[in-house]
């Protein structure tokens, strides 16, 4: 029963955003997306991007180099850690030559939940057992599978993660574990330890709108689990583009594209 | 009347996709699927893997580095390039360190179409206005626009080049272009330039096989068009692991797996 259920929710979600494509008839059919029918609002896809704004100083501008403007409770290791990180991001940026940014010189993925930070969109798509973010990022791939499979503990350490999710009502409760240490948490070097733990709750506010909150849990890195959250809006007319971090160089553009003002 | 005649057989096709979860229905809903109905074919989606016969020696799997068995048609420009590379593959693969292939060392993004060469599966996720490969091999990204744009003339040369598509009868019909000329053509290091031009004619020729022919173009390396054709197995009880090209040693397993007996 459960199969069909979401076979019918991905077809009306397919139907619905069909609608896009033809400016004509955007307006009508995007008004029942905010109705309560439960398997309507099962549908994550589309590209995404982050909405939050984007305030002037570099002080403010934490949303892109950190999940909140006040400091994580870290424990002493995590500090220490946090001490030794030198970002080429933030108030106390390091020249490119001098950061010891794990992603310099020798491009490895960011990680999750640092992938949030980098500023380019994302694109959900959705099949019967999984539900899969991709994004523009280096083509990095969240791949968070729903068809009710535990953990798999056989797997190494992972840089994104192993992945697992279930709906509770129209939120995506994702649970992933199975980290490698090699990745900084966030951009300016916020640690944490192959004990993370990641819980995320993606839930569509509207049809233009998800919001994405993420709890970190790692005992080693941080003394209690903390939150933060991430709205995304809705972007009917982008696709994801090719973006493959190659040298120092794909760096120095990204910082431009974050500078600028939102669109 | 496109739109929704797409959208219901994306609709099917996600019904279907689901029955492998249910084995006891897998038969006769799969005897269903052999049907004419052209709507129901568009469904490229699940997890396919190579399906070559498993030769024994490396002159038969040549599957496993190049394309065709016999040499493709090159001009005195392509025959040059590739008499210098220095492959680390095939009857006469180098030691690693000596290697000339691009990807060694760097971990530069592998390319297109050299990305079906490694022995990896590949994941087909379907949107409304997009066909999506996705590859274990590196999280990279094969994405066809079929709402019928044209190439995006303006971007850059790319990795993975500029992929539209649309559908003859149960066929997609895919034409990529806009590649850069930093990648091999194949691990034995044939070549090809910017002038690349890469049109995959990809057909399920029934529920559990699909198939993609692959015309190369390249006047520049080529004297004339060539064909592969590349069979591939739904493996419905598979997901993509992940997998980052991060040095050398992921390149030494990937070997050991393709000398494998297949599954």
């Amino acid at each position: 029963m459960r199969i069909y259920r979401l076979g019918a929710a991905f077809a009306f979600a397919t139907v619905l955003s069909f609608s896009l494509t033809s400016p004509a008839q955007t307006k009508q059919p995007s008004k029942p997306s905010t109705a309560a029918t439960e398997n309507q609002a099962r549908d994550l896809s589309g590209v995404w991007f982050d909405d939050r704004p984007r305030p002037v100083t570099t002080n403010e501008r934490y949303w892109n180099l950190k999940f909140n403007a006040e400091e994580p409770p870290m424990t002493a290791w995590g500090e220490a850690q946090y001490k030794a990180a030198k970002s080429s991001f933030g108030t106390k940026a390091y020249p490119l030559a001098e950061t010891n940014d794990p992603l310099y010189h020798t491009c490895t993925p960011p990680g999750l939940p640092r992938i949030y930070l980098h500023p380019f969109p994302m694109q959900v798509v959705q099949t019967p057992g999984e539900v899969i973010v991709l994004f523009e990022y280096d083509s990095i791939r969240h791949q968070i599978f729903t068809d009710g499979r535990a953990h798999d503990t056989t797997l190494g350490p992972l840089w994104m993660g192993d992945s697992i999710g279930h709906w509770e009502g129209d939120t995506l409760v994702t649970d992933t574990v199975n980290f490698n240490d090699k990745t900084w948490l966030d951009r300016i070097g916020h640690p944490h330890s192959d004990a993370l733990h990641v819980v995320e709750r993606f839930r569509r506010k509207d049809h233009e709108h998800l919001l994405v909150v993420i709890t970190i849990e790692d005992p080693k890195a941080y003394t209690k689990a903390w939150t933060t959250q991430i709205e995304f809006g809705l972007r009917p007319k982008w696709t994801l583009a090719e973006q493959f971090c190659e040298d120092e160089e794909s760096f120095q553009s990204m910082d431009k594209d974050a500078a600028a003002p939102a669109k | 009347m496109r739109k929704c005649t797409l959208g219901i057989a994306l609709a099917f096709a996600i019904i279907l996709s689901c029955w492998p979860t249910l084995t006891a229905q897998t038969k006769q809903e799969s005897a269903a699927s052999k049907g004419p109905s052209s709507d129901q074919s568009h469904d490229l989606s699940g997890v396919w893997f190579d399906d070559h016969p498993r030769l024994i020696t490396v002159q038969q799997r040549y599957w496993a580095y190049t394309f065709t068995p016999e040499a493709p048609p090159m001009t005195a420009w392509a025959q040059s390039k590739f008499d210098a590379a220095k492959p680390s593959f095939g009857p006469h693969a180098h030691p690693l360190m000596e290697s000339t292939d691009p990807l060694y060392h760097t971990c530069a993004p592998i390319g297109f179409p050299i990305a079906f060469l490694y022995p990896l599966p590949m994941q087909i996720v379907q949107t409304p206005g997009e066909v999506i490969m996705l590859f274990e091999f590196d999280s990279l990204r094969h994405q066809i626009f079929t709402d019928g744009r044209p190439h995006d003339t303006t971007l850059g040369p790319l990795w993975m080049g500029d992929s539209i598509g649309h559908w003859e009868g149960d066929t997609l019909v895919t034409d990529t272009v806009n590649f850069n000329d930093k990648t091999w053509l194949d691990r034995l290091g044939h070549p090809h330039s910017e002038a690349l031009h890469v049109v995959e004619r990809i057909r399920r020729i029934d529920h559990d096989h699909l198939v993609d022919d692959i015309t190369i173009d390249d006047p520049k390396a080529y004297t004339k068009p060539w064909t592969a054709h590349l069979p591939f197995v739904l493996k419905p009880k598979w997901t993509l692991a992940e997998m980052f090209c991060e040095d050398e040693q992921s390149f030494q397993t990937m070997d050991k797996d393709a000398a494998a007996p297949a599954k």
